[in-house]
C-alpha cells in the first residue's frame, strides 16, 4: 500500500471520529484546498496569463473553502474573507517589490545542478511566480486567524449588544494579541520543518554567514518566513477593524 | 502622536529608544557594509541592452535571451572606486539568471587583465541580498510590536530563541554521528514546546497541560507515521528531491516532520487547555461532562483551519519546480510523485498529529482541572 493513501485513510478516520460532519467536510476541504493549487499551477504554466492574477484568483477560491464551505455563510465569515482579501493584497504588493529588488526568484545556483537536465528558458515569469509561492504558502494562515478573531467577536457582541464600534475593535485586537505568538509560532516551524534538508546542507557546505545570508535559496526562504508572520499579524487589526465596522453598523441600519 | 510619548513611563521609552537605535544603527551597517566581505561587491551605475534574440529550447518553449552590458562601480578590496565591464545574460523568464538595474549590488569576480580602455573586467557570482533580507526582519518586527505591544515581543523572543536552538542542534548533529539525528530532535522538541509555550502564555496550570498533550501528540503521531512507512515499506514515497544532502534522507525526512507539525500541534493544545480552563474559571461548578461537550466543539472548530495551514506551507513552496517539469514537457503524475510524495506526507502526518492533539490536550487538561477542583 502507498504511504499517502494510508496516512490519509488515518486521518480521515480520525477527522471523522473526533470531528463529525465537520471533520468530514475539513478533510475535504484539505483535498480540494490541494486541487486547487494543482491547478493554478498548470494554469501558472501559460506564459500569457498574469500568475498575480491567478494567485489572486487561488486565494479567493480557498478563502472561499475555508471560510465559507467549512464555516458556513454568515457575518463572521464575510468580515473573515474581506480580511483576509485585503491583507493578502496588501502583502502581494509588498512581496512584489521585495522579491524584485532581492532577485529571489526561480531556482539557487546550489540547485541547479541537480537540474542540470531541464530547459530554463520556459517564459513563465518567475518574479511573479515567486511572489504567489509566499502568498499560497501563508494564506491557510491569514484565513484561520481572521476567523479566530471574527469569530469571538460576533459573541462579544452578541453578548453586549451596546458595545461600542471602538471597544469592540480594542477587544478584538486583545484577542488577536493572545494567538499572535501561537500563529507565528505555527508557520515558523513548518517551514523549519520543510527547509531542515537544506539548513543540514548549508551547515554541511560550511558556509560563511555572508554567503549564507546572500544566497537566494537562504534569503528566499526568509523572506517566505517573514513575510508570512507579517501577514498573519496584519490581518489581525484589519479584521478587527473590518468586524467591528459591520458589526456595529449593521445594528444601526436595523 | 508625540502627546503619548510623554506620557510613557520611563522603561517603556528606554525600550523604544533601544528598538529605533538598533533599527537606523542596522539601516547604516547594511547599506555600508562593503568592507566586511571578502569578496569583491560592485554597485551597478549603468546597464545597456546590447542584444536580444528568441531562442526555443528542445520541447518548443519559446523564450527571449536578452545580452545586458553592465557598468558598475567596485565598493571595496583594492580596487575600490574603480570602473568595471560586465556582460550579463538573461531570459524573459529569469529561473535562473537575473536582469540587473542600477542600484543593484553584485558579489563579482575580478579578472587579472584590464580591458582596452583601461576599465576593469569581471564575472557576477552573486547578489548582495541583505539589505532586503534586514527590510523584511524589521517590518515584520515592527507589525509584531505594533500589533501585539508585549506579547508581539515575547513572541519575538520566542521564536529567535527558537531559531538558537534549532542553530546549536543542527550544529551537534553536523559534528556528531550521523545516527543521533532524531535522538537530537527529540531533546529539541521538548525544549522548544517548552520554551515557547511558557513564553507564549506565562508559567501557570494551563501551559502544563499543553505542554504535556504537545508532547504527547508529537510523539504519538511520529509514531504512527514511522508505523506506516514501516507496514507499507515506504512505497510511494519518493526521496529523489532530498538526494542533495550526503546524508541518511530518509532520518532528515522524518525530523522535518517531527518539527513542522510542533508548531501546529502546540498551538491546538494551548487552544484546548486555555479555553478550557476559560470555562472552568468562570463557571467553577462545572461539570466534566459540560467540559468534555465543549472542548469537542472547540477541536472541531480548529481541526481543518490548523490542517489547511500545513498543506499550504508545504505544498506552495514545490510550485516552480512544478512548473519546470511541466515546462520540460513531464507527465502529470510523474511531475506530481517526484516533487509532493514527501510534502503531503508531512501535511498528513501532521495532520494526524493535530487531530490527536485535540482529545489529548481536551483529557489532560480536564485531568488538571480536576486537580485544582480537588486542592480548592
Amino acid at each position: 500500500m502507498n504511504v499517502l493513501v494510508v496516512l490519509g485513510i488515518i486521518l480521515f478516520i480520525l477527522m471523522s471520529i473526533i470531528g463529525g460532519t465537520k471533520g468530514v467536510n475539513s478533510f475535504f476541504a484539505l483535498f480540494f484546498n490541494f486541487s486547487v493549487v494543482i491547478i493554478i499551477t498548470i494554469f501558472m504554466t501559460n506564459p500569457s496569463i498574469n500568475p498575480i492574477i491567478l494567485t489572486l484568483f487561488a486565494s479567493i477560491v480557498i478563502s472561499c473553502i475555508n471560510l465559507f464551505y467549512i464555516n458556513g455563510v454568515n457575518i463572521k465569515t464575510k468580515t473573515a474573507f474581506l480580511s483576509t482579501m485585503i491583507t493578502i493584497i496588501l502583502l502581494l504588493v509588498f512581496i512584489l517589490y521585495l522579491s524584485n529588488k532581492a532577485m529571489i526568484q526561480g531556482f539557487g545556483v546550489e540547485e541547479l545542478e541537480e537540474l542540470s537536465m531541464f530547459s530554463f528558458t520556459i517564459s513563465v515569469d518567475f518574479i511573479k511566480i515567486g511572489t504567489s509561492v509566499i502568498i499560497m504558502s501563508t494564506i491557510g494562515a491569514i484565513t484561520d486567524t481572521a476567523m479566530a478573531i471574527s469569530s469571538p467577536m460576533r459573541e462579544i457582541h452578541f453578548h453586549n449588544p451596546h458595545i461600542s464600534r471602538g471597544e469592540l475593535y480594542r477587544a478584538g485586537l486583545s484577542i488577536g494579541k493572545d494567538i499572535l505568538g501561537t500563529s507565528t509560532n505555527t508557520l515558523f516551524f513548518a517551514f523549519f520543518g520543510g527547509y531542515i534538508a537544506l539548513l543540514i546542507w548549508f551547515k554541511d557546505l560550511s558556509y560563511s554567514i555572508g554567503e549564507i545570508i546572500n544566497s537566494k535559496i537562504f534569503s528566499a526562504e526568509m523572506i517566505t518566513i517573514l513575510s508570512a508572520g507579517t501577514g498573519v499579524t496584519l490581518v489581525i487589526p484589519i479584521t478587527a477593524w473590518i468586524t467591528a465596522y459591520f458589526l456595529v453598523k449593521h445594528k444601526i441600519s436595523k | 502622536m508625540i502627546k503619548k510619548f510623554t506620557e510613557m513611563s520611563k522603561k517603556m521609552k528606554g525600550f523604544i529608544s533601544i528598538v529605533l537605535l538598533t533599527f537606523i544603527g542596522s539601516i547604516i551597517f547594511v547599506h555600508n557594509n562593503y568592507s566586511f566581505y571578502d569578496r569583491s561587491i560592485v554597485e551597478v551605475v549603468k546597464t545597456e541592452l546590447l542584444n536580444q534574440a528568441e531562442i526555443k529550447d528542445h520541447v518548443n518553449n519559446k523564450d527571449k535571451l536578452f545580452t545586458q552590458q553592465v557598468i558598475g562601480e567596485v565598493k571595496n578590496g583594492e580596487e575600490k572606486g574603480k570602473q568595471i565591464y560586465l556582460t550579463n545574460e538573461f531570459t524573459s523568464s529569469k529561473a535562473n539568471n537575473d536582469e540587473y538595474h542600477i542600484g543593484s549590488e553584485l558579489f563579482v569576480h575580478i579578472d587579472s587583465e584590464v580591458g582596452e580602455n583601461g576599465y576593469l573586467k569581471g564575472s557576477v557570482d552573486d547578489v548582495k541580498r541583505d539589505k532586503y533580507l534586514l527590510m523584511i526582519t524589521w517590518v515584520f518586527i515592527f507589525s509584531l510590536l505594533f500589533v501585539g505591544k508585549r506579547q508581539g515581543l515575547f513572541s519575538l523572543f520566542s521564536l529567535v530563541i527558537n531559531a538558537i536552538i534549532l542553530s546549536i542542534a543542527l550544529d551537534v548533529y553536523v559534528n556528531t554521528s550521523e545516527k543521533s539525528l532524531l535522538i537530537i530532535c527529540s531533546i529539541s522538541v521538548i525544549i522548544f514546546t517548552i520554551v515557547s509555550l511558557i513564553l507564549v502564555s506565562g508559567r501557570n496550570e494551563k501551559t502544563y497541560a499543553a505542554i504535556i498533550a504537545t508532547l504527547l501528540g508529537t510523539f504519538l503521531s511520529l509514531a504512527i507515521t514511522y508505523f506506516v512507512l514501516w507496514v507499507t515499506s515506504e512505497k510511494g514515497l519518493r526521496y529523489e528531491e532530498l538526494q542533495f544532502i550526503t546524508r541518511p534522507y530518509k532520518l532528515v525526512f522524518l525530523a522535518g516532520l517531527f518539527l513542522g507539525s510542533l508548531g501546529a500541534v502546540m498551538d491546538v493544545a494551548i487552544t484546548m487547555s486555555s479555553s478550557i480552563f476559560g470555562l472552568y474559571e468562570k463557571n467553577n461548578n462545572i461539570s466534566v461532562k459540560a467540559l468534555i461537550t465543549s472542548g469537542r466543539e472547540i477541536g472541531k472548530d480548529i481541526m481543518g483551519t490548523m490542517t489547511n495551514i500545513l498543506l499550504f506551507a508545504y505544498i506552495s513552496g514545490t510550485i516552480p519546480m512544478l512548473i519546470l517539469y511541466f515546462k520540460n514537457a513531464s507527465p502529470l503524475g510523474f511531475t506530481l510523485s517526484m516533487n509532493l510524495s514527501l510534502e503531503l506526507a508531512r501535511a498528513l502526518a501532521g495532520g494526524i498529529g493535530i487531530v490527536l492533539t485535540i482529545p489529548i490536550g481536551l483529557y489532560i487538561t480536564i485531568f488538571f482541572v480536576n486537580r485544582k477542583r480537588a486542592s480548592e
